[in-house]
């Protein structure tokens, strides 16, 4: 099976942004006669498999490499830079090229940014000679989906570098992408916004769309109704707790990267020992669709029964006479064999790790730092994960999460758990902990927390969720219901105005406005009830783009869709993301690796 | 009835009509001689240039000595005029190039510009440049946006494109047999120019009448071509205007025609052996020969057309036809291409019932190839009544044709001057027209045409606006942005930016400033105030775009420009610039970094950056472990540490800067006496548990009391070392030392990883929590004393908890198996 998804279905056109986003690689390449060394960046390089296969790279003469400091190894003359505008990476290019002419190899250079050529990247170039050895491009590559219904900008670093280095470069990137959806689906009429990098990516967008303006014919209702743009920093609860969904689970456990997962060919009962097979995970593959957005506890029951029917049936056919339509339906099951057992190898190896003390203790104390009743306990369950030396970026999770709804620690105990942090790991983590304190996820404490106040408000923890037949978000967390997702059921279905209380609560403004030829016309003030002009004439429900700055998780996303899914909804959802996160790897973000 | 003169008009030539419709009489101009001047006409209808020809002795009536350059529009109206005192001798010739520049060549070889306003354009060209000084032009023929220059040594020079100003010089042509025995060199009879368009090189090919034949002239070959016998030496020469055939007069009076490699097409025997003063091809069916008082039309067959001139006439050739200009009238011979039948279209259309649509079509096509307004009027009303019988015919065609003739009578009108024909129009296309207009100043004439044609007028404003600025020096700045913006706000999407640079190009820097606040788009905005000077509003600008690659532009915009000192001051309150400079020198500025954070007190910031390089002189291979080079890690980490104790909330990065400097010294020390490298760079708890392993528990315990490890991390940190030895015996001895301030939980835990069972079971009795002792027991499967504790604690959640633990994990784990089993049937996995 293929690893890039399949979008026939998805509820925008996405195919042909896709198809413009091949279409525009390969001109690059065309363009560039002859036989070729391609190197990428090794993230870019991940975002660029759900976009276009390697072979087709292959088939215009392209070698492909991945940008190190390493010196390049290739016969080729010509050598096409394809990376992100990021600083670090204008190091290693430089390197390549001085190590190079040191050898006396003369090559011609080309460097395509993406997705756009920066002044400060090719102020490096220069300082380091080497920018006039090089003919600089641009690759436009401002969204990637990743599903029928998922869309990422790529920008793993975004939340850390607005949040830590005041580098809000992202946040422009994230308004063009926006824009450019608008260039193909219309100027979206609604924005809501919550945290201070959504309300600025509002305004941005704001001024993109008077200097360059969308011009969509008067008659033609926009596809997307109304953006919601939220902040990572609203709701940073969520995200450092463990999840449990299907795909979530599979995150937190395998690593789940733009769509696959690695893994030890022997978990998926093949018998290579040592090897590692990559498994994609998109709604191309049917029984993932149907099982990803599961409690992982439902997802281990369906797959049984699956199993069992297809026993039986497979008894059947072997015991009594069938006829041939019912050897058929029969056979068509067996195609769907290959996946089932794919999810259960899977569903089995997560079900070893889940099954485990340490797992079952850490949920119990994520539920416990959540419920903010027991300040001591947790402190000292963290403090002895510090002196055990667990993983740190398992220990930052839970401190993160105690702090935040602690509103920061009384100085004493943050200086002592620093202290203990450094004795632990290193003093090199000074830096990581400087992040961490400039992020605001973990501090002094300064004010009283209010995190009771919220929890309560917004009904963040559901007792007897009935995680096999939900009825509400919190079946994602077994009974906490994801904040952020708490949020976007509000904007959805009035607005910020019922909620501006609680909103006052959590970090940053929020703001609300309309656009485009509605900017003047109260009468189309709510989403409550949708008026005809919702609905895209071929019957589609029209819809809503869920943006998260700074990243969003799997369990978020499934809340998202089983939001989608309610009787009464009058909408689609689509998520956009800078990227797709987990407590994991937004926390291992900020750990600086000097060592 | 008017059809009946315009049949009237006509004339055959061969099997074509033509006919020469009058364009503009009078001629504006007063006073105008042509055969006293030198003429450049601009085809289209353009422009004409007129200078007193200085080769020709002329008696001066009541003007002055010095010469005057005039511009006139094609209806005799002036556009401007000049001066000429330009150097370099006799003015060999003139012409205007394809964006009505007129290009004026001197003897020396020097190029003059003129705009249409009589403006010498900057800089002029040397055609001869430093090494032929001493040469002198005497012959040019333009064609384009080109030139072939002759010298009086026979030397050929081109200019292909006075846009990019290069000269290229030509192969030198043979010297023809008789000059071995002149002393003087012949000049070739005549010159013509085949276009690089038309040529297979692609360059520009040279045609020179030398002795009896020609020769073709290249940039690097020399080639004769065979001219029939007997018709040497050709007087003059012209290629038609596809560049396809050559028209010559013969040294017999003969008109030949010849494809470009010389072969006949047709000749005619005129009555003068004397070459004509001009030679014109018409179209592409017929060549006009002028001589003093006769103008001659030739065609392929047939007798040739005779028209008398009792003034001096100047034809100019046209894509079409020939314009011919005399004193007095403008006129514009054949309309080739035309038959009679659509000239009497109108009338034959009330004739020809069965064949209506084509008439009504040909009624149509005549309208537009009608100067005379009522004429066009009348074709077109008879073509719409027609049109009513045809059911079939296009209706939008006679509103096509409508539309194209008001632009075109608006710019026959004499006061514009632009006697374009449709055919000419629809080869110069609209947008060249407009072009024209407004390089003609014609603004507001090119906004109504562009604004009935439905293109974009943002050309014609810009321009205007631009014109306007450069014209109105009088006027004060703040008038001046009125009503330029009156203007420019009739067009959406504008460049704001364009204008203010303009503005600011003519010394307008305030009225500059002042437009570009307008501009609404950012990355054009931003450069601009730049470039006026304006970096405090640059920098605002930019960073309200959000654009961070604008923020950049101009932080090292004023990074290139201003002292350090004062770049600080000027980010320093700007956070966003502030922080992606930081971001910036982070990577690759290190020590300006550490200068900015000095001169606004950061001491703490500085801290860290010294502190971060120490762990790059770490990575550093020459600063390996165990090597006396730690010394200068540890000072800078000691600077760190005192930077941070400058300020008092950095106490607790100050004690830690204090402590890593001494960790690192005893892990140098340790290094030295275990000879073993694996102490620097790892943490306090690491450092622990090596000694420990390593057996060294003294050290282990002076880490310990070094840096007051707390009595519960130490003991997790013996237990694992001790566990990761397998040191079962040494752990049971720590656990009886003394009570362990944390209980038994950590022994237990080290030996159920360790996987051993036995050992584990010395320390869970002794767990004081039965619910810990519970679920200790059943991790090592014992379930029985598992439950039994969890009765003991009286907990019955957590009995059942762990009953559902058994159950669920002896089934889960066997159901997955069974069922991994059933799957993997008929080989499929």
């Amino acid at each position: 099976m293929a690893q890039i998804p399949n979008l026939d279905n998805a509820p925008l056109n996405l195919t042909s942004l896709r198809e413009q986003s091949q279409k525009e690689l390969l001109n690059i390449l065309k363009n560039i006669r002859g036989k070729k060394c391609l190197v990428i960046d090794p993230k870019l390089g991940s975002s660029l498999s759900s976009i276009i296969q390697t072979s087709l790279l292959k088939e215009h003469g392209v070698e492909l490499r991945h940008l190190s400091a390493e010196p390049l190894q290739t016969d080729c003359t010509k050598v096409v830079y394809l990376v992100r505008s990021q600083l670090d990476l204008m190091k290693f290019i430089c390197s390549n090229v001085h190590d190079d002419v040191s050898k006396g190899l003369q090559r011609e250079y080309f460097v395509y940014f993406v997705p756009r050529r920066t002044v400060v990247c090719e102020k490096i170039l220069e300082e380091e000679n080497v920018y006039n050895l090089m003919t600089i491009g641009e690759y436009p590559l401002y969204i990637v989906p990743l599903d029928e219904d998922v869309l990422s900008f790529e920008l793993d670093l975004a939340y850390k570098e607005s949040q830590v280095d005041g580098d809000t470069s992202s946040l422009w990137h994230i308004a063009k992408a926006i824009h450019k959806l608008e260039f193909s689906f219309g100027v979206i009429p609604n924005v809501r916004a919550k945290g201070k990098a959504s309300v600025r990516v509002a305004d941005i967008l704001n001024r993109m769309q008077a200097e360059e303006p969308v011009n969509s014919p008067d008659m033609v209702v926009p596809e997307i109704n109304t953006l919601i743009l939220l902040d990572r920093e609203v709701d940073m609860v969520t995200p450092m707790l463990t999840q449990l969904t299907y795909e979530g689970l599979l995150d937190e456990c395998l690593h789940v990267n733009n769509g696959s997962v690695e893994l030890d060919a022997s978990i998926m009962g093949l018998q290579q020992e040592g090897k590692k097979i990559k498994v994609p995970l998109n709604s191309s593959d049917k029984l993932f669709k149907e099982i990803r957005d599961l409690n992982f506890e439902v997802v281990v029951q369906i797959l049984r029964q699956k199993a069992t029917s297809m026993k039986q049936d497979y008894t059947e056919v072997t015991t009594t006479t069938q006829s041939v339509s019912e050897l058929k339906d029969f056979v068509k099951k067996l195609n769907s064999l290959p996946e089932m057992t794919r999810h259960i190898n899977l569903a089995q190896h997560l079900s070893t790790y889940t099954s485990k003390p340490a797992f079952l203790g850490q949920l119990d104390m994520e539920h416990t730092i959540v419920e903010a009743q027991s300040y001591d306990i947790c402190f000292e369950y963290i403090e002895e994960l510090i002196h055990k030396q667990e993983p740190l970026v398992n220990v930052l999770r839970l401190l993160i999460l105690f702090s935040i709804t602690s509103s920061g620690l009384p100085k004493k105990q943050f200086d002592y758990l620093r202290r203990e942090l450094l004795h632990s790991y290193g003093f090199e983590h000074m830096a990581t902990l400087n992040n961490l304190e400039k992020a605001g996820l973990l501090r002094k404490q300064e004010s009283k927390s209010n995190w009771l106040t919220i929890k309560r408000a917004l009904q963040l923890v559901v007792e007897d969720t009935d995680t096999a037949n939900p009825n509400d978000i919190a079946y994602v967390f077994s009974g906490y219901a994801p904040l952020s997702i708490r949020l976007v059921q509000h904007a959805v279905r009035s607005g910020w105005r019922p909620i501006e209380e609680i909103l006052k609560l959590l970090p940053g403004p929020h703001s609300e406005t309309k656009r485009g030829r509605f900017s003047s016309s109260p009468s189309y003030d709510t989403l409550q009830a949708p008026a005809n002009m919702d609905k895209v004439a071929d019957g589609r429900r029209s819809l809503v783009l869920v943006v998260f700055i700074g990243g969003i998780t799997f369990a978020e996303i499934s809340a998202l869709r089983f939001l989608s899914a309610q009787e009464g909804m009058a909408y689609d959802l689509i998520v956009g993301t800078t990227k797709i996160v987990s407590g994991h790897s937004l926390a291992e973000t900020f750990v600086e690796r000097l060592g | 009835m008017a059809n009946v003169s315009v049949a009237a008009e006509w004339q055959l030539l061969g099997d074509r009509y033509y006919r020469k419709p009058e364009l503009y009489h009078p001629m504006q101009w007063r006073h105008i001689d042509l055969s006293r001047n030198k003429v450049a006409c601009a085809p289209f209808g353009g422009p004409v240039a007129l200078i007193r020809d200085d080769s020709k002795i002329v008696q001066l009536y009541s003007e002055s000595a010095l010469r005057k350059l005039r511009l006139f529009n094609s209806a005799g109206v002036s556009l401007s005029d000049v001066v000429w005192k330009n150097p370099g001798g006799r003015l060999i010739g003139l012409s205007w190039s394809d964006d009505h520049t007129l290009v004026c060549i001197v003897q020396d070889g020097t190029v003059y510009r003129y705009n249409v306003h009589a403006e010498l354009i900057d800089p002029n060209l040397s055609i001869l440049g430093h090494d032929f000084f001493d040469e002198n032009v005497v012959e040019c023929v333009f064609w384009g946006n080109g030139v072939v220059c002759v010298t009086e040594t026979c030397k050929v020079f081109a200019v292909p494109d006075f846009k990019t100003r290069t000269v290229v010089r030509l192969a030198d042509p043979p010297p023809p047999p008789s000059s071995e025995l002149e002393l003087e060199l012949e000049l070739p009879h005549c010159v013509a120019v085949i276009e690089p368009q038309y040529t297979l090189s692609g360059n520009v090919e040279v045609l020179l009448a030398i002795g009896d034949g020609v020769v073709m002239v290249e940039e690097d070959e020399v080639q004769a071509l065979p001219v029939p016998p007997g018709d040497g030496p050709l007087q003059k020469m012209v290629v038609s205007g596809n560049g396809r055939f050559v028209a010559a007069f013969t040294h017999d009076g003969r008109l030949a025609v010849y494809s470009t490699r010389f072969e006949k097409m047709f000749e005619y025997q005129c009555e003068s052996a004397l070459p004509p003063e001009q030679l014109a091809w018409c179209g592409l069916d017929s060549v006009l020969l002028y001589w003093d008082d006769m103008l001659l039309m030739v065609g392929p067959s047939d007798e040739p057309v005779r028209y008398l001139y009792d003034e001096p006439i100047v034809l100019v050739p046209e894509c079409d036809g020939v314009r011919i200009l005399t004193n007095t009238t403008l006129l514009y011979d054949a309309l080739d291409h035309f038959d009679r039948r659509s000239a009497k279209a109108d009338e034959n259309l009330r004739l020809i019932r069965s064949s209506l649509p084509e008439a009504v079509e040909a009624c149509v096509d005549a309208a537009g190839h009608e100067f005379d307004v009522s004429r066009q009027r009348t074709l077109l009303r008879a073509a719409s009544y027609g049109q009513a019988f045809c059911s079939n015919f296009q209706r939008d065609r006679i509103q096509e044709m409508c539309k194209t003739l008001r632009v075109l009578n608006a710019v026959r009108n004499p006061e514009i001057g632009i006697p374009l024909s449709i055919q000419q129009y629809k080869l110069l296309t609209p947008s060249v027209l407009i072009g024209r207009l407004i390089n003609a100043h014609q603004h507001l004439l090119a906004l109504r045409i562009s604004e009935y044609l439905g293109m974009n007028q943002e050309v014609v404003i810009m321009h205007w606006a631009c014109s306007k600025i450069t014209a109105s020096l009088a006027i004060p700045d703040a008038a001046l942005l009125e009503i330029l913006l009156d203007k420019l706000r009739l067009c959406k999407g504008i460049s704001y930016a364009a204008v203010s640079a303009h503005a600011d190009k003519n010394g307008r820097r305030k009225l500059a400033a002042m437009l570009i606040e307008h501009e609404p788009r950012s990355s054009k905005q931003v450069p601009l105030l730049l470039s006026i000077g304006e970096e405090d509003t640059a920098l605002m600008k930019a960073t309200e775009s959000g654009d961070t690659d604008l923020v950049y532009l101009v932080l090292f915009h004023i990074w290139q420009k201003k002292q350090p000192l004062e770049f600080f001051g000027m980010i320093q309150a700007r956070m966003l610039a502030r922080d992606l400079f930081i971001t910036y020198a982070r990577c690759y500025k290190h020590e300006f970094l550490k200068d900015f954070f000095l001169s606004n007190g950061q001491l703490q910031e500085v801290a860290f950056l010294l502190w971060k390089e120490s762990w790059a002189m770490g990575k550093n291979p020459m600063a390996s472990r165990g090597s006396p080079l730690h010394g200068p890690r540890i000072k800078l980490i000691e600077k760190a540490h005192s930077l941070f104790s400058e300020t008092k909330e950095h106490t607790f990065e100050s004690k830690a800067a204090e402590e890593h400097a001494k960790l690192i010294r005893m892990q140098h020390e340790l290094e030295v006496t275990t000879k073993q490298a694996i102490f620097v760079d790892s943490s306090i708890s690491d450092t622990i548990r090596t000694c420990i392993v390593l057996g060294n528990h003294r050290a282990a315990m002076k880490v310990k009391t070094e840096f007051k490890v707390s009595e519960k991390r130490w003991y997790w940190l013996k237990v694992f070392a001790l566990a990761t030895i397998r040191d079962w015996d040494a752990l049971e001895k720590f656990s009886k030392e003394k009570r362990p301030p944390i209980g038994y939980r950590p022994f237990v835990e080290a030996c159920i990883e360790a996987d051993e069972k036995g050992e584990a079971l010395k320390y869970i009795p002794k767990l004081a929590d039965p619910r810990e002792r519970a679920e200790s027991y059943a991790r090592i499967g014992m379930a029985k004393e598992a439950a039994d504790a969890a009765s003991q604690a009286k907990d019955g959640e957590l009995l059942g908890r762990l009953k559902l633990t058994f159950a669920q994990n002896a089934a889960a784990s066997s159901i997955f198996d069974t069922l991994r089993d059933r799957l993997s049937f008929q080989g499929v996995s």
